[in-house]
């Protein structure tokens, strides 16, 4: 029964907040962030039944034979629902200091509650039909809270890019969950791995992981159905952290970890999984270091990390990908919400370049960023270092030396594009009344800005000021796992984390001896991790960059290469091959096909009818002439029937 | 077969006459000259009461009764002027149409097979009842047999009476009818405006 | 008798189309009355003929009985005409189009 409220109190939040949110006003915060604390405890409180063997199940009814609803908790949706009640409490929080003062404060609360019912309701079904319910709404949520400040042109179409791209993913997945319900049955997770294998053949579950994974890749913003995800970024600071970084995109990982015994059974598709993450990791890599906005190296970062773990949950290292997927919901969201600690502090302003020198206005921020910094970089002691070293070694022992390659190189870049937000950010000088062309923008109107955003009421003026305690506390509570979590799997096949998921998962298809110790492993990646520190350091941190980091910063603007410029041209051939086509048919069907084929048919009954009545009333002359010609024709057919019919000839 | 072939052309010339003459009275006339034809033609085929009511009541009263209307519709200083011509080509069809039922006329009735009687009894007086034709035959058959037509045909009689009276007869004694009357004669007003907008 | 009764039904029918073409193309509403006498009078022509050929004097009586309709008939017709053209300046069908739709 407590599972039953985990998820109906976000739901009932939304509810409220939606339909009474004019009249709570200030109080909608308390009550959003209350409504997703609760579940948090409850889940806490379900971790024992949890985590005993079956799990929690909780059968709500039945509705065709094979069609029973319910929902569970097992050992992988309970991490998955504590870190969205648990992280989703914390942002709730925030958020009550980040948008203060906002036009649509309980208009926020209501989304995002909505959000975290979508989302448990997700990871809390126990059948497909439930996960697709979900899945569809939390795109709805996304859609919802991207254009939240929808009097900004660019949110709005950011905000339909997303849903489009996640319609697309919709269509792969749902056509896969058809097919499997169709041949095994049933809707419910247990009968579906019970049967799955004797009701598929090799290629047709190849061809069912791949529908699933079309809406993976959608959702969790896998090349090549990513380019919706820089853009999301238009929505507030507190949803890119909860939504963008540490669940929603997560789906994907929670689905290709669920269905981990179809995957298993398909050496195939697990090739494909693996290869995609892997390629997405590396060039979400490659092109943060080519960003200036914060919030988008962050989003960048974010694709690349959900790669890792892509790639980690396809090759069958299913612990290792969830893992990383643990650390790094902390650790992102923590970078997020310092971000928006500065962000807020410089009045909106979002681009690194003319920042600077913030460490000793917001040493605050500048812990918490850090932190989080070390903490994704995989620096060793702090989380994100166990959870990459777990995923890449586990790549390399399912006998993908390639896929371990990109990812240590992919580890690299990540230290190195990270620690350059971090030095540009916060060392040097500040470099916030620099003319914008001078650092080699073109376009500062094209940074948040106050009035581009309806972030601010009318008449309030922007400020600089320390954050408040609703955004500091948060940040600091977050910090302490962003640290010690990696903890959990320290100490090989020992380590708690290995004993928490022994046995639930199947084990991966081939099992071979790698051809390096794990120490070994992990000390290439320390290795690259430190280059990567290294020419950050020397390109920004260093005294002597930090001296003339204006020219040097204008270089790097005007030297950037196109093609990472226009993230390798993907927003350019979607535009091409898609939407002019479609907004071509859309015009061509207003040009002549309305006015001309729907218009002309109803125009032409009309006129036709007019047409008719035209020539009857042609008849009507009023002369009687006319009309004794008439009657004169009728006799002639009667006189013709007769002579017809009763002339029996002679 | 001479006379036949006589009163046939007369009765269409008189015919064609009638249909195309200039003037009203004209066509009386030429009505006339068909009527009595027409009751020689009936006397051919020894339809003797019938030729004499043709000429009494068709020729005698009939054709009278259209002089007077005649007569009544000339006062005036030029009778009898015709508008324009609102359906100027109507002849072509209505020959045609007219062709038709002649010709289909005069099919059925050559492919009717035909037997003719010979009667028993040409030569009857007029009050023998047993002659075909004759006074006395038409006379029991009309008062015997076809007794309820007759009543009912006065009964129509008796009706276009009344009918007459009332669509005609509507000479208002007093001051309307004074002012009606007063109108000075040959001012003619259009029957009918033409009172539809287009 | 020495003419067949088709003749006699032939001449009939050409009174009967001389009689349609009068009704139909004249606009004096008199000549078009006595082209309907000349109809009436077509159809008793063929009647008598018929009752000749059959030695059956039904034909008589109905052609007595056509004559008193028709004299019925004229004498309406006539008070309509005279009523209607009482006043008017074109005794003339045409004008009377007031059904004109």
């Amino acid at each position: 029964m407590l599972l039953l409220l985990v998820l109906l109190s976000p739901l009932l939040g939304a509810v409220v907040l939606w339909a009474f949110g004019p009249q709570l006003r200030s109080w909608a915060g308390p009550i959003g962030s209350a409504l997703i604390g609760v579940p948090f405890l409850a889940t806490v409180a379900l971790w024992r039944d949890a985590t005993a063997a079956g799990g929690l199940h909780l059968g709500l009814f039945a509705w065709l034979s094979g069609w029973t609803f319910g929902l569970q908790l097992d050992r992988l949706s309970l991490i998955w629902s504590l870190i969205i009640t648990g992280v989703g409490f914390l942002i709730h929080v925030y958020s009550m200091g980040y948008m203060d003062g906002d036009r649509a404060y309980a208009r926020f609360f209501a989304y995002m509650n909505f959000f975290v019912f979508a989302m448990l309701l997700l990871v809390l079904s126990d059948n497909v039909v439930g996960l697709l319910v979900g899945w569809g709404l939390v795109g709805l949520a996304s859609y919802f809270l991207i254009g939240f400040w929808f009097e900004r042109p660019s949110a709005v179409a950011a905000a339909r890019k997303a849903f489009v791209m996640n319609v697309v993913g919709d269509v792969g997945i749902m056509f896969a969950v058809f097919v499997i319900v169709a041949r095994v049955g049933s809707i419910g997770y247990a009968d579906i791995f019970t049967r799955f294998s004797a009701a598929f053949t090799a290629n047709e579950l190849f061809l069912v992981c791949l529908g699933l994974f079309i809406g993976c890749a959608a959702k969790s913003a896998q090349i090549p159905l990513h380019t919706w995800l820089p853009d999301a970024m238009e929505g507030p600071t507190p949803v890119s952290a909860l939504i963008h970084a540490a669940t929603m995109v997560t789906a994907g990982v929670y689905l290709v970890a669920r269905f981990a015994p179809l995957w298993s059974a398909s050496a195939d598709a697990q090739e494909l999984v693996g290869v995609i993450g892997a390629l997405t990791a590396i060039a979400g890599a490659i092109l943060g270091c080519a960003q200036w906005d914060i919030k988008r190296i962050l989003a960048y970062s974010t694709m690349s990390q959900i790669g890792y773990m892509i790639m980690g949950v396809g090759i069958g290292a299913y612990d290792a990908g969830v893992f990383h997927f643990l650390t790094h919901a902390f650790f992102k969201a923590q970078l997020f919400l310092g971000a928006g600690i500065v962000i807020h502090a410089l009045a909106n302003e979002q681009d690194v370049r003319r920042m600077g020198g913030l460490r000793t206005r917001l040493p605050f921020a500048f812990a918490a960023m850090g932190v989080g910094v070390l903490a994704i970089s995989g620096v060793p002691g702090f989380s994100g270092f166990f959870s990459k070293d777990a995923v890449v070694y586990g790549a390399l022992a399912a006998g993908h030396p390639w896929l371990y390659a990109v990812g240590v190189v992919t580890a690299g870049i990540t230290a190195y594009y990270m620690f350059r937000l971090l030095f540009v950010t916060f060392f040097g000088a500040y470099r916030g009344d620099v003319d914008p062309s001078d650092l080699g923008i073109r376009h500062p109107e094209l940074a948040g800005t106050p009035e581009s955003s309806g972030h601010y009421a009318e008449g309030e003026e922007p400020h600089h000021h320390a954050p408040s305690l609703l955004m500091s506390v948060p940040v600091g509570i977050l910090i302490l796992p962003s640290i010690f979590i990696g903890w959990l799997d320290a100490g090989g096949a020992n380590a708690p984390w290995q004993r928490f998921f022994a046995g639930f998962f199947p084990h991966g298809a081939a099992e071979v001896t790698p051809p390096l110790s794990e120490i070994a492993s992990t000390a290439m990646v320390f290795v690259v991790v430190a280059i990567g520190f290294a020419v950050a350091y020397v390109r920004y941190g260093a005294p002597a960059a930090q001296r003339d980091a204006v020219a040097r910063l204008r270089g790097e603007t005007i030297r950037m290469p196109a093609v990472l410029v226009n993230a390798y041209y993907f927003d350019a051939a979607y535009d091409m091959l898609l939407v002019r086509p479609a907004r071509a048919i859309g015009a061509w069907y207003v040009r002549v096909f309305d006015p001309h084929v729907l218009d002309a048919a109803v125009r032409e009954a009309a006129i036709s009818a007019q047409w008719l009545g035209h020539l009857f009333r042609s008849f009507q002359t009023g002369l009687v002439r006319a009309y004794a010609l008439s009657i004169a024709f009728g006799v002639v057919c009667v006189v013709a029937y007769y002579a017809l019919a009763f002339g029996a000839g002679r | 077969m001479i006379a036949f072939w006589i009163l046939a052309v007369v009765l269409v010339a008189s015919a064609v006459f009638t249909v195309t003459a200039k003037k009203p009275v004209y066509s009386v006339v030429g009505l006339l000259v068909n009527f009595i034809a027409l009751a020689a033609t009936y006397l051919t085929l020894q339809a003797e009461f019938l030729a004499v009511i043709q000429i009494v009541v068709y020729s005698g009263a009939i054709l009278i009764l259209f002089v007077f209307v005649i007569a009544l519709l000339s006062s005036g200083t030029r009778p009898f002027e015709v508008g324009p011509d609102k359906a100027p080509r109507i002849l072509i069809p209505a020959v045609a149409i007219a062709l038709l039922t002649l010709a289909g006329l005069t099919v059925t009735a050559l492919r009717t097979p035909l037997t003719v009687i010979q009667s028993t009894s040409t030569n009857g007086t007029t009050g023998d009842a047993n002659a075909f034709g004759s006074v006395a035959n038409f006379g029991v058959a009309l008062f015997t047999t076809n007794l309820l037509p007759f009543e009912v045909t006065a009964f129509i009689l008796m009706v276009a009476v009344i009918g007459v009276v009332l669509i005609a007869g509507d000479e208002t004694p007093g001051e309307e009818g004074a002012r009606r009357r007063k109108r000075r004669p040959g001012v003619r007003e259009p029957i009918v405006k033409d009172t539809l907008v287009r | 008798m020495t003419v067949s009764p088709e003749s006699y039904v032939a001449l009939s029918a050409v009174l009967f189309f001389i009689g349609v073409v009068g009704v139909i193309a004249r606009r004096n509403p008199l000549i078009m009355l006595m082209s309907i006498e000349l109809l009436f009078n077509a159809a008793n022509l063929a009647l008598v003929a018929y009752a000749r050929a059959w030695v059956n004097n039904t034909g008589h009586i109905f052609v007595f009985l056509v004559i008193t309709v028709a004299a019925a008939e004229a004498a309406i017709g006539l008070a309509i005409v005279a009523m209607t053209f009482r006043r008017s300046a074109h005794v003339d069908v045409d004008e009377v189009s007031a059904l004109r739709g």
